[in-house]
């Protein structure tokens, strides 16, 4: 099993030309088999964290680590797509070699965009986008896919229908996931373990039962909550 | 059908304005060498289509126009892609072309004369000079404004530098480049007058400003008249070029 180690991670951002620590000697150690949701509210560092895991950016000190070599895949907050490619070719824009046309087919069937095959990025809704940018990221077949706030954007119910899609997703392929979010009700349905980070450190870490079915509404799920809103002290 | 209405809808302006010209013309408020009525017009029009001189004309003009619009096409890519591939060399030419994209074609007239003479070289680079800044401005602002959130998107994806160009910032640019050639199109059709007014003996510019002297209003109409429907042709022909090459995002470039 692979696992990403994080040690004394460090990173500052000029803000009115005085340097902003976003990170300050963060650790973390993550699995690459599960489902990492690092949860925390907004300019906690957590989409910093994940641009340097992704090399988008690179870290004043610290080090990245992968106990093998590992293939990263990214899903962004926006779908950014192709706007000059229609789905099939936005879905295969990463790939050198033309894909298996069966294994598109059954990927296009999986994001529910069968017979949108050709239509442009404009004429799809957000949600479908949105599915088109992760059918992008899985074709690749990376072993972690990085995800940031990936489903931020949607309204409740494609959000609701789109966490349930990529649990699925997760259960066909092995992938493994880091997700940002701030929505503790999302972190609770995807997360095999949650890490909450506050002020540029993970500072509480939960390991959720497995469980295939989960009613975050539910008793074990409820205690969760309220145990991440105290150490997000929100109450 | 929507196209059909739209093309009816335009020509009913036209149609107003030859019914006016025609009445006012009859009405002989004006002498007929200030305003020419249409039939005098149309008279002009068809004795110069016999004589061939109308032909010639837009024949010379209209390769005097596209060797312009390609030399101008070449230059403004040769700049756009340096600044592109090497953006630290900009700043060294980046001043001399905004010097030069303000200075007005027109008065470079008699140092090009005194410097190319009286040939085809002083009218093909006033052509050159109208039309080389609107397209090369364009140009500049569809490669260097590429999204650089698409770019990030390449990063993740590990592109080479090629692969960034090929599948992402060229693939942007492409409307800005395209409006950009149809606008410098235009422009270099504008600029004929100006060019053909070097020692010109030939071309549509010409033919207005020997009526002129010859005080041939009516010949002077036409030639205006000709240059307007070239224009609408040149701007037509582009447009189905476009629609033809690049299916997508034809919104942007109609």
């Amino acid at each position: 099993m692979t696992t990403l180690t994080i040690t004394a991670l460090h990173k500052s951002y000029l803000v009115k030309d005085q340097p902003f620590e976003v990170l300050k000697a963060l650790q973390l150690t993550a699995p690459c088999d599960e489902i990492t949701v690092i949860l925390g509210e907004s300019g906690c560092g957590k989409t910093t964290l994940l641009r340097l895991i992704s090399g988008l950016e690179k870290q004043e000190s610290g080090t990245i680590s992968f106990s093998e070599p590992t293939k990263l895949g990214m899903v962004f907050q926006e779908a950014r797509l192709m706007p000059w490619l229609n789905v099939k070719e936005n879905i295969c824009f990463g790939l050198r070699a033309p894909a298996p046309a069966r294994e598109l087919a059954e990927l296009i069937a999986t994001i529910g965009l069968t017979g949108f095959e050709e239509a442009l990025p404009a004429t799809l809704s957000g949600g479908m986008q949105q599915r088109v940018s992760l059918a992008r990221a899985l074709i690749l077949h990376s072993k972690l896919l990085l995800m940031d706030e990936p489903f931020a954007a949607l309204d409740y119910f494609t959000r609701r229908k789109m966490q349930q899609e990529l649990l699925r997703i997760k259960a066909a392929t092995k992938t493994g996931i880091i997700l940002v979010t701030h929505n503790i009700d999302e972190a609770l349905t995807l997360a095999d373990k949650i890490m909450v980070m506050q002020n540029g450190l993970i500072t509480k870490i939960w390991q959720l039962p497995a469980n295939k079915q989960r009613d975050i509404l539910s008793e074990p799920y409820i205690q969760f909550k309220r145990d991440i809103l105290n150490t997000l002290h929100v109450n | 059908m929507l196209k059909t209405t739209h093309h009816l809808k335009s020509t009913v302006l036209f149609f107003l304005i030859i019914v006016v010209w025609y009445l006012l013309a009859q009405a002989q408020i004006w002498s007929a060498f200030v305003l020419p009525g249409p039939e005098k017009v149309l008279t002009a029009f068809s004795e110069m289509c016999q004589s061939g001189e109308l032909a010639a004309s837009i024949y010379i003009s209209f390769r005097r126009i596209l060797i312009g619009f390609v030399i101008a096409c070449l230059l403004a890519f040769c700049f756009a892609i340096t600044s592109l591939l090497f953006p630290k060399a900009k700043p060294y030419y980046d001043g001399i072309l905004n010097f030069l994209r303000n200075v007005p074609p027109l008065t470079l007239i008699p140092l090009l004369i005194l410097w190319f003479g009286i040939g085809e070289t002083p009218k093909i680079i006033v052509i050159v000079l109208a039309s080389f800044f609107p397209l090369l401005l364009n140009l500049d602002t569809g490669f260097s404004g590429c999204d650089t959130r698409l770019l990030e998107v390449g990063k993740i994806l590990g592109f080479s530098p090629q692969e960034n160009l090929k599948k992402i910032i060229f693939p942007y640019a492409l409307p800005y480049i395209v409006v950009g050639m149809r606008i410098a199109l235009g422009y270099s059709l504008r600029a004929i007058i100006g060019a053909e007014m070097i020692a010109a003996s030939s071309g549509l510019g010409y033919l207005i400003l020997d009526a002129q002297t010859m005080s041939r209003s009516d010949k002077v109409l036409v030639g205006i008249i000709v240059i307007g429907l070239l224009g609408i042709c040149l701007d037509f022909l582009f447009g189905l070029f476009i629609r033809h090459s690049f299916p997508y995002r034809t919104e942007v470039t109609s």
